[in-house]
């Protein structure tokens, strides 16, 4: 079992950051490594069960479905059914806490899946750093006050 | 049920909160409410099930036990036993988790608790910001962090 967890501290209240981040079909509008989003079968993008299908800027397509979703405690929690990566059994976490004093909010994004032992540290990496970093770096400049 | 719920960033490794919190003898180190601090029968302070007898700096006393306590999720629970002050029923969780992208922790510490009749938001209130802010604001100074 190979673990990813990454996680970071937003200059924006978690109510704001969750607005952004909540729409399972919303990637393309805040994480720069997406390219385009649709939920299949005309679901609603909150609808648990749903799959969406997306591709990277790089052309890859992947599927995923929410398997989890809480407005209460502000995560979600999805699978992935279809990707390019050598990995299965992928299982991942989105994730924001309020920092009651000072109205900011802490991010946490982390992943378990299976792969082989020779790939685990480059599909870490690249997960770690590319999907994950990435998108709070991206969250933190369009969200940054 | 009143439940109370603060968090704060720690601009120092999660190791090196960790090492100060998880010592549950170790609150008059740092908390400007504990005067002293001592675990009955000499037990270990990391021994699951001891109990800590504080003597609070108005001169009360209260005693806590330690519920839980794990390394690997840098975490601890723990209940009031006998308190000076009306919190009933109070169980506490204390967690830290490491922000990956800086040298920091994220510290987050939440209870639930009943009180009498009344007196919700007053304990509440004694609760969130003294106690617990008050230690967040303490830990940051005793480890010569600006507050």
């Amino acid at each position: 079992m190979a673990r990813v967890y990454t996680s970071s501290v937003i200059d924006a209240p978690a109510a704001r950051v969750w607005e952004r981040v909540r729409d399972f079909n919303g990637l393309p509008r805040w994480h720069p490594a997406i390219r385009d989003s649709r939920i299949e079968n005309a679901e609603p993008a909150d609808k648990i069960g749903c799959v969406r299908d997306f591709h990277l800027q790089n052309g890859d397509r992947l599927r995923e479905q929410l398997l989890g979703l809480s407005d209460y405690d502000m995560f979600y929690t999805y699978s992935i059914l279809e990707s390019p990566m050598p990995l299965t059994d992928y299982i991942a976490t989105l994730r924001l806490t309020p920092i009651t004093d000072d109205d900011r909010c802490f991010i946490e994004w982390s992943a378990e899946f299976e792969c082989a032992e020779e790939d685990a540290e480059g599909l870490i990496n690249s997960i770690g750093n590319d999907v994950f970093q990435g998108g709070f770096s991206a969250l933190k400049r369009q969200l940054a006050v | 049920m009143v439940k109370v719920v603060k968090s704060t960033i720690i601009d120092a490794s999660v190791e090196a909160v960790w090492e100060v919190l998880r010592d549950f003898n170790g609150h008059d180190q740092w908390h400007p409410a504990v005067a002293t601090s001592a675990i009955e029968r000499n037990l270990p302070s990391d021994k699951v099930g001891c109990v800590r007898r504080f003597t609070l700096a108005d001169g009360s006393e209260l005693r806590e036990r330690l519920l839980t306590l794990s390394d690997v999720d840098m975490a601890f629970t723990y209940c009031l036993e006998d308190t000076p002050i009306p919190l009933l029923n109070y169980v506490a969780h204390v967690r830290l988790l490491p922000v990956t992208d800086g040298d920091q922790t994220f510290w987050h510490w939440e209870s639930r608790f009943d009180t009498p009749p009344g007196r919700e938001n007053e304990l509440k209130e004694l609760v969130a910001e003294g106690v617990y802010q008050g230690g967040f604001d303490a830990i940051k100074e005793h480890m010569g962090l600006a507050a």
